[in-house]
């Protein structure tokens, strides 16, 4: 492929979809040249309910008729953030799938195989999730198998202990791709004893803990209509999907105050350069990240953040996969970007190299980022940006699938349609006063972090000339702390 | 395979069971073509306010030979590196400034570059295109720090992709004749060593007019596709065509075995490649319908034996589009504790399950119903749309076979599944591939 669309870096939609990698390098100070701004048609987001059911369940509803299928994802507002013992949202999430409502995993995989449907269960920091896709002919099958698992899953103890014991292996294999779990050791450093280290996956040693009785415990805490959105997205009525949604869940009442954390406190101070160099002895290339903090989804300069991001490392033509890809060949991709949280965010640059290259990628890459504060922008890169930004928006929101995670992402994370409709007008009201004032408060200039996966044996000493290093085992259980 | 077939060959296309929905009927899809022998698909969809490009050249590295393995792939890399109008880098920046953005893919037997865009930038991707197929400049400077992206490319995919690791060395055991023989990378030595003389021809014999598929997909009129069309591609000549591919597979007459050994792989991984023929050929409809009951979801057989009895963590099968015979992979990885031999016994007994005992009728509905759904996924989506034209109109022969898949995927009956399990998934036809951390001893 002339790039790679990487999804495992970038767990965030929106900056997921633009990191193509890229570095654009239309240099030079062009400070009499006039904005010109680009038209690229115009996008909004396609009609929606929204209405609170009387057990305080949130529904979300959006009709799109071109093909007979319906999307529904229920998100529940609670992740590994909420993490007792390291895992739990993610195993009492996946646990869902393991029967409900006296049907066991295996009635329930063979009903929603034979029907050509998809079912799927799973956490993140902050939300966990069903997510369905099924014929619309369906819907009467699927919708209350959705709710079973929801309200009354069974947690069998064999199907879990099955669970655990493919995980625990699953974390295993996924170390053999240090690209699988950088981000992983990223967030612990970046965020230390905070939640937001906390990795969706557990650890080996913590999922060998659990049982099954902590996750009805985690279940009964947070499963609750107060504190869940149902978005459904397809070919159906709204009026009739809200009555059947009224009646299924009208037995589900909320049994406890869900608690809340403020993830806003105890965030990290990093007020040293660190490093944490992860040690891959059969390594045959180096693969890091670079950054530091970042922003939450609700920060009001989100939107011209994504632009400055697609000049530094959002697109194919961004300085960084310029520099480092186009004109040394020292990778085949180089990006940036924001992961935002609810309160909280990170920054990274991230590539890879083989290991004979990594101090001079290393020193590239840093060199291109001082490019932001040492050159800025200039008028024909911001244009071209911008004109980039609004023509790749509209096909993010394509899909049911696409379109019901943006609700979901709506609830989650308290922003409103707006950040859709005024999306392009957002980015054509970016000045280079603007994105200078943006480049100043958020792009991290020192005390930069490093995550290094390689061979240490080759490249612990290039680790030491960026901060003060710690160096952990690849195989060594967890991600670096 | 959604986590193994990301790498270099996309999947290409999802196949439909039952007729389009609403979606798109045959009559949607316009056509025409051009004097020097360049056909157009057009699909108009004013869904959202864009629309896309697909460019399918008829050359993968089923058209290379030793010496030159990778050249396609490579070649796809400098097409984006200038040519007579668009200078070095001004491909992607001329693209980028009018809001569109682009990628491409090697197979084994096309090349597929894809541009999407604001539907009002349609006329600058066509300058562009036009631009790099009839003039394209290569430089020997370019060439040189595109040797450096390529071997990044394929350094990185073996060290995050057991799957890139294991289906080198499976193929290159399972055909010793054919080109399918080698990786779409190519070998390392042969990345380093081809000169700008091999680009060149290349070229001028693959990227010809009458060598290519091109289809438009969004909120496009045909009217206007047609005027761009004869503006910008009509003028550029067409070539002889390029020679065909006439290496023939001998007969396989007996079980292959391949081993590799990778240090951090923390259990084996197991990979059995069976030859199948080619994409055309009639039984492709059971072969992929039995790939599905193998493996689609947790009910499938594989899951069910091998993921749910522990003795593996994942399995699935792949079965690539191809015109020439090819091969269905299927590959496991095993739990903790399982042996490489164990694991390899289980996949080959539930396989050899099939031929013995067929399948049944509420299987076959089943995964005739994941195809009907997988269809409409497809057609979700612009992009998905244009892939899918382009796929039927390669592989099957052309783009209106799409609405007689339903029929022949229906034709399918248990007894076809269990004939082509008889046929292709035995012992005789089979390569095995291990790939474990401890290598092996006597």
């Amino acid at each position: 492929m002339k790039t790679q669309i990487t999804r495992l870096m970038q767990p965030n939609k929106l900056f997921t979809a633009m990191a193509i990698a890229g570095t654009l390098a239309l240099s030079a100070c062009t400070a009499t040249q006039a904005p010109t701004t680009v038209d690229t048609g115009s996008f909004s987001v396609p009609a929606y309910q929204q209405v609170t059911l009387s057990n305080g369940l949130t529904v979300y509803m959006m009709p799109q008729r071109e093909v007979p299928l319906i999307t529904i994802d229920a998100t529940v507002r609670v992740g590994a953030v909420n993490d007792t013992t390291s895992g739990v949202a993610e195993m009492t999430a996946a646990g869902l799938m393991l029967g409900a409502a006296g049907k066991s995993k295996r009635d329930i995989e063979q009903e929603v195989d034979f029907l050509g449907a998809s079912l799927n269960s799973g956490a993140g920091k902050e939300g966990s999730f069903v997510s369905s896709k099924f014929m619309a002919k369906d819907a009467d099958k699927m919708l209350p198998l959705i709710k079973d698992m929801l309200v009354e899953p069974d947690f069998d103890t064999k199907e879990f202990d099955k669970l655990r014991q493919r995980e625990i292996a699953g974390l295993a294999q996924a170390k053999e791709s240090p690209r699988a779990v950088i981000s992983r050791y990223y967030d612990k450093l970046i965020f230390g004893d905070h939640p937001y280290a906390n990795a969706t996956s557990g650890n080996s040693d913590s999922l060998a803990e659990l049982t099954v009785n902590q996750l009805r415990a985690f279940h009964k805490s947070y499963y609750q209509p107060s504190n869940t959105a149902i978005s459904v997205v397809g070919d159906f009525e709204p009026a009739q999907m809200q009555a059947k949604l009224e009646k299924l869940f009208a037995n589900w009442q909320n049994s406890e105050p869900v608690a809340l954390i403020d993830l806003s406190k105890g965030l990290p101070k990093l007020d040293a350069a660190e490093v944490l160099l992860v040690d891959k002895p059969d390594a045959i290339e180096t693969t890091f990240l670079i950054g530091g903090m970042g922003i939450s989804r609700d920060n009001p300069d989100y939107v011209g953040l994504t632009v400055i991001n697609t000049v530094l490392g959002g697109r194919f033509t961004s300085w960084l996969n310029d520099e480092l890809r186009v004109n040394a060949g020292l990778t085949y991709g180089a990006r940036s970007g924001f992961t935002p949280y609810s309160a909280s965010g990170t920054f990274r640059i991230s590539t890879f190299t083989q290991t004979a290259t990594t101090k001079e990628t290393i020193d590239l890459a840093l060199k291109t980022y001082a490019r932001l504060w040492e050159k800025g922008l200039d008028q024909a890169t911001l244009d071209s940006a911008k004109a980039y930004v609004k023509g790749q928006f509209p096909p993010k929101y394509e899909t049911s699938g696409q379109l019901a995670g943006l609700m979901s992402d709506m609830y989650l994370y308290g922003f409103d349609d707006a950040f859709i409709n005024e999306f392009q007008a957002k980015v054509d009201g970016l000045t280079l006063a603007e994105s200078k004032r943006l480049i100043d408060t958020y792009f991290p200039q020192k005390n930069l972090q490093f995550v290094i996966i390689g061979n240490a044996a080759k490249i612990a000493p290039i680790a030491k000339e960026h901060g003060k290093v710690k160096q952990v085992k690849m195989t060594d259980v967890g991600f670096g702390g | 395979m959604k986590r193994y077939t990301k790498a270099l060959f996309l999947s290409l296309g999802m196949l439909l069971a039952t007729p389009m929905a609403q979606a798109t009927e045959a009559k949607d899809i316009q056509s025409f073509t051009l004097d020097n022998g360049m056909k157009i698909m057009v699909l108009e969809d004013s869904s959202i306010p864009n629309a896309n490009m697909y460019l399918f050249w008829k050359v993968g590295s089923r058209n290379e030979v030793p010496g030159i393995t990778g050249i396609s792939h490579f070649f796809e890399h400098m097409m984006f590196n200038g040519s007579k109008k668009y200078g070095p880098k001004m491909f992607d920046r001329t693209m980028e400034a009018a809001g569109g953005a682009n990628n491409a893919y090697t197979t084994e037997n096309l090349t597929v570059y894809t541009d999407w865009f604001p539907a009002n930038a349609i006329e600058t991707i066509f300058d562009l295109e036009a631009d790099r197929i009839e003039n394209l400049d290569i430089s020997e400077q370019m060439v040189e720090s595109e040797r450096g992206v390529v071997a990044s490319e394929r350094l990185t995919g073996l060290e995050n992709s057991n799957w890139r690791v294991i289906q080198e060395e499976l193929k290159g055991a399972a055909f010793r004749a054919h080109p399918y023989s080698w990786s779409v990378i190519g070998h390392e030595s042969d990345i380093a060593a081809w000169t700008l003389d091999d680009l060149t021809q290349y070229h001028k014999t693959y990227y010809a007019p009458n060598n290519a598929v091109v289809v438009i997909a969004g909120d496009v009129k045909l009217a206007e596709v047609k005027r761009l069309a004869n503006k910008y591609f009509a003028p550029i000549p067409a070539q002889a065509p390029p020679r065909e591919v006439k290496t023939v597979e001998p007969l396989q007459k007996g079980e292959r075995r391949v081993f590799v050994q990778k240090a951090s792989v923390s259990t084996p991984n197991v990979m059995l490649g069976y030859h199948v023929p080619a994409t055309s050929n009639s039984d492709y409809y059971a072969l992929d319908l039995l790939a599905s009951i193998l493996t689609t979801g947790n009910s499938s057989r594989m899951y069910q034996a091998l993921v749910d009895k522990q003795v593996a963590i994942e399995i699935d099968t792949y079965m690539p589009m191809s015109f020439d015979p090819n091969l269905f992979y299927v590959m496991g990885v095993a739990n903790p504790s399982v042996t490489a031999a164990e694991l390899e016994d289980a996949m080959i007994s539930e396989i050899n399950r099939v031929a013995l005992e067929g399948v049944t009728v509420a299987e076959l509905e089943k995964v005739k119903n994941i195809k009907l759904m997988g269809f409409y996924r497809a057609m979700e989506t612009i992009n998905g749309k244009a892939n899918t034209i382009g796929t039927y109109e390669l592989f099957f022969g052309s783009y209106d076979k799409l609405f007689n898949a339903p029929d022949a995927y229906n034709k399918v009956t248990p007894e076809d599944i269990q004939r082509v399990a008889q046929t292709y998934l035995k012992r005789s036809n089979r390569t095995v591939a291990v790939l474990a951390a401890t290598e092996e001893t006597d």
